[in-house]
């Protein structure tokens, strides 16, 4: 029997923290007189106690280490727990809102997704919009922390490639969490302050500045506006947000040492160029297309393309116009997209850039052991080879991806839904893109008008797609729990 | 051996092309026993076929021994499709259809790769001629499919085919398998089938002329009807049900029906693939029979047909409909949009992925979750009981994965075209599967690909020939490696 002690702490003390962060929009709407500021006080103070409890009721003697079989429990336990959490306030607030609602909202804000069930958000209390953009910033950070601590040592779909060198020899988890989480911390503030202050100065007020920093960086896609990012008709935040959207996509590891041995780290990660390339690629073609074919000035196809496909590619879902209206073409790219994803290491989520590069060599290698049954080839990743093991958990991640997201677009149909959206709401919601496409989920629509079960099957999907399928599916295999 | 010799590739394809027009002249002849002008359009596509053909054979006939390598197998599997299908669109071209060049072509490649995806509207009042030699296509393409998968895909170790290697050709990388045995015995078989089919059809009402349409159709999983309404014209349960009983046993390795009976034993329901196939159609027939019964309002009886009908016309892609199910609504919908991606079984004539591929891809995911666990323990995957090796587990990976990245571009093509998104979706997928029909209102199974534009009809041809010559077949032709030597 596994021993659910240490498990249920961690829960605990990251449910702590999730007490401690309701406190701020509570501060905000007390400090506008909204009368929400009650509903975050209290739902902090039901999250603390549940979260004290379990720390002290769960308090062992000795120090322990994680199995790896705990780990997988505690990865999955630690989402699920917090996107409760989460969805109290929602539930609480004067939103009048179901609690499937409230989850779906608090899911899509911790998995960094940005479906809404919300509408009208322009005139929603701060309290509120503060709250869905911390969600995606908390998670933004716990994804990045994930990627790098522990799915490399659980070797989800080849995450084995950036396993830390000092957790090679052992497999208990002990990583050297500190000193890489305490830079990529920083980056990750860093960032967001930055950005953040560009975008006060480009002429948002300091709350949508805020709010939008936090969803970008964590390619979340929350926006304080129905209208997301196209509220502001402002070429200039656009082209701010899609900077950071792309810093948001890329392996965070990367800005730690940003300079090494002369030459820029970041440029020289073979999975950056790889997607630069790609987002420099689909931009393009989409920028001729809306300039050849539907007429548009050569700046505003530019800009539009780039930033639509950088808010697919790094699964944000921001929208700086409405994408469906473009036409067939677009719409495939867009779905096409929808399954890329950013680098590993990121807040992007999708299948990730560096899965499609070893895709691609394999399929070269293939081609060319046809021609050559006997030929001994090689795949290499940033220079080194990759070990058969790693490209066999990258293939197979790919297929059971997309099994699941045809098995969940299979069930959202049962629940009534038309074709296109349950197609196109699978693959958002798997890929924590955001937006899908249609009229109902598409760029200008959002999730309200889907029956019940349909929320909980997308939520379901977003944890699925954010924790990379295998940390939630080895859960539900026999041989998992015999021991 | 820098330069690829491709003489015998050429002679080969000769043949082949002489046994094209030889049969044409069955149409001719049907056509000019019922006084229709269009036998003159057969006559004259039989010739000129014809002379190509000798001209072939003659100009490229090897001296000595053919010597025939690895390379230019692969040239001869591409090239014969597309010099067959080239050929047998001359008589659309020249019959009285006033149909365009990329019409002719995309009908006849529907055709001969057992696709029966369609250009071509008012089947009921079309000269017979026309719509036997459609029937024709389909049953020629049907046992060139077979002979294809048993004898040069494994070979070519095409997407893991070479677990279906024939042991006497294990040793030697020249291609010289023991084809004539084993294509007798196929022959026999299909033949026998079709005969079988077209007794069966014609006793359950058909008229004789429908009862070889339908039969040829079914038994090779094509999927062109002589009638606009296409299975459901007859409004018979019976013939439904015969159609589907055929369209069934296309799906299902052709070699087990010669030794059907091995060791006391059902060798045909002891084999794991033909298993698979059997449960997965069961399954969706009844997912969407219930489906159909408790949401759509069907009478249980016209559930349990329609549903088993299509599902079954689906997966063995051979792409009949007995009723619109676009008119379905969401759940078979998409249910019909997945199972276009499944297929028969090896070895059969139908298209898609294959099920061997699957049953490989569900053994590697389980392996792969207790590897999770169990990160240094040693799993291995069975097929039929034997053991299948790293090797070709990675080429059913690499053959899946390539299917859906093709299906991707291809569909984003046909986007740019000025498709639209659901008909340039399904129609990739049903183009690249040989279904036929997709979904919508265009290419639906109530509708027909003539709407779409020219530059469409051409990317779906090459879908149709792609997906039928398993992908790497023609992708190894584009790299360099090849032609290098």
């Amino acid at each position: 029997m596994m021993d659910f002690r240490p498990i249920l702490q961690i829960v605990g003390l990251i449910l702590a923290a999730m007490a401690l962060a309701m406190l701020v929009p509570a501060a905000v709407d007390y400090l506008s007189d909204d009368l929400d500021w009650r509903v975050f006080v209290a739902s902090s103070l039901v999250t603390g106690f549940v979260a004290l409890g379990l720390i002290l009721g769960t308090r062992t003697g000795a120090r322990e280490q994680l199995s790896i079989r705990q780990a997988f429990v505690l990865t999955t336990a630690i989402w699920v727990a917090a996107a409760v959490a989460g969805a109290v306030p929602f539930a609480f607030s004067a939103l009048k809102i179901s609690i499937t609602d409230a989850f779906f909202e608090s899911m899509s804000g911790l998995t960094t997704t940005g479906s809404t069930v919300l509408s009208g958000l322009d005139s929603m209390p701060h309290g509120i919009l503060l709250w869905r953009s911390i969600l995606h910033w908390l998670g933004g950070i716990g994804i990045i922390v994930m990627a790098v601590a522990i799915l490399p040592i659980l070797r989800i779909g080849g995450m084995q490639l950036f396993k830390m060198e000092s957790s090679d020899k052992t497999e208990k988890i002990r990583p050297r969490i500190s000193q890489v989480a305490g830079g990529i911390t920083t980056a990750y503030v860093g960032f967001t302050v930055v950005c953040g202050v560009l975008l006060w100065l480009a002429g948002m007020t300091p709350f949508e500045a805020v709010n939008h920093a936090m969803a970008t960086l964590s390619t979340g896609g929350f926006s304080t506006s129905d209208a997301s990012v196209g509220h502001f008709k402002s070429p200039l935040v656009d082209w701010i947000i899609i900077l950071f959207m792309t810093i948001g996509g890329t392996s965070f590891v990367l800005f730690i040492t940003p300079w090494k041995r002369k030459r820029w780290a970041i440029l020289d990660d073979s999975q950056v160029r790889w997607y630069l390339g790609f987002l420099g690629f689909f931009a393009l073609l989409l920028a001729l297309w809306q300039w050849a074919v539907n007429d548009w000035s050569v700046h505003d196809s530019v800009r539009h393309a780039l930033f639509n496909v950088v808010s697919v590619v790094t699964t944000t879902g921001f929208a700086s116009t409405d994408y469906s209206l473009w036409g067939g073409f677009p719409q495939v790219v867009f779905f096409i997209l929808t399954f890329i994803g950013g680098c590993t290491g990121s807040t992007a989520g999708g299948i990730k850039v560096f899965r499609w590069e070893v895709l691609f060599a394999m399929a070269g290698v293939h081609l060319k052991r046809l021609m050559h049954p006997h030929g001994i080839f090689v795949i290499d990743f940033n220079k080194r080879r990759i070990s058969d093991q790693v490209v066999d958990s990258v293939l197979g991640f790919m297929v059971l991806y997309f099994l699941s997201f045809a098995v969940l677009a299979l069930l959202l149909t049962m629940t009534g839904l038309d074709t296109v959206t349950a197609l196109t709401g699978a693959a958002t919601a798997i890929s924590n893109v955001g937006p899908g496409l249609g009229d109902v989920i598409g760029p200008a629509g959002n999730f309200q008008p889907l029956p019940d079960s349909a929320k909980w099957l997308c939520a379901f999907g977003m944890l699925l797609g954010r924790l990379e399928l295998f940390t939630v599916l080895v859960l539900f295999t026999r041989s998992f729990w015999r021991e | 051996m820098s330069v690829i010799d491709v003489r015998p590739v050429l002679f080969i394809n000769g043949y082949l092309l002489l046994v094209l027009a030889g049969a044409m002249l069955v149409p001719a002849a049907v056509d000019f026993a019922y006084e229709d002008r269009d036998w003159r359009a057969f006559a004259a596509g039989a010739m000129a076929t014809a002379f190509a053909a000798l001209g072939l054979i003659f100009g490229a006939r090897p001296d000595g021994v053919i010597d025939f390598g690895l390379r230019q197998a692969f040239l001869l599997t591409t090239s014969a499709w597309v010099l067959v299908s080239g050929f047998s669109s001359i008589p659309f071209l020249m019959a009285d259809l006033d149909i365009g060049l990329a019409d002719a072509v995309f009908e006849a490649t529907s055709g001969i790769t057992t696709t029966g995806a369609t250009v071509l509207v008012g089947l009921d009042a079309m000269p017979r001629g026309i719509l036997l030699w459609r029937a024709l296509l389909h049953w020629l393409g049907g046992i060139g499919i077979i002979v294809m998968a048993v004898a040069i895909l494994p070979m070519l170790r095409i997407g893991g085919m070479q677990l279906f290697r024939m042991e006497s050709s294990d040793k030697t990388e020249k291609v010289k398998p023991r084809v004539t045995q084993v294509a007798t015995g196929i022959a026999t078989v299909y033949l026998s089938m079709t005969v079988l089919a077209v007794a069966a059809l014609w006793l359950a009402g058909m008229t004789f002329f429908d009862a070889v349409c339908y039969a040829f159709s079914a038994v090779a999983t094509g999927g062109f009807a002589p009638h606009d309404a296409s299975g459901g014209f007859h409004e018979s349960p019976l013939i439904e049900w015969l159609l589907t009983v055929f369209m069934f046993a296309g799906g299902i390795t052709f070699i087990l029906f010669i030794t059907p009976w091995k060791r006391g034993e059902w060798a045909i329901l002891s084999d794991s693939q033909v298993r698979w196939y059997i449960l997965f159609l069961l399954f969706f027939a009844s997912v969407v029979a219930l489906w159909q019964w408790a949401a759509g309002g069907m009478a249980p009886h016209d559930a349990v047909r329609h549903a088993t009908f299509n599902v079954v016309s689906v997966v063995t892609t051979t792409g009949f409909a007995s009723t619109d199910y676009n008119a379905w609504g969401g759940l078979p919908l998409v249910v019909f949009f997945v199972l276009s991606f499944i297929g028969g079984c090896t070895g059969s004539t139908s298209g898609g992925v294959k099920i061997f591929r699957w049953e490989v891809l569900f053994g590697m995911a389980g392996v792969h979750l207790k590897r999770l666990i169990h990160p240094h323990g040693i799993f291995v995957i069975d097929f039929n009981r034997r053991r299948i090796s790293e090797q070709v587990v990675k080429s059913v990976l690499g053959f899946v994965i390539i299917y859906f990245l093709t299906f991707a571009v291809l569909a984003l093509l046909l986007t740019m075209t000025g498709v639209d998104f659901v008909t340039a979706v399904t129609g990739a997928a049903s183009t690249l599967s040989s279904v036929g029909p997709g979904l919508g209102d265009i290419i639906g199974p109530a509708g027909s690909y003539q709407p779409l534009p020219d530059a469409a009809k051409w990317l779906c041809s090459a879908g149709m020939l792609l997906g039928r010559l398993e992908l790497f077949t023609v992708f190894v032709l584009f790299t360099r490696a090849f032609w290098r030597g």
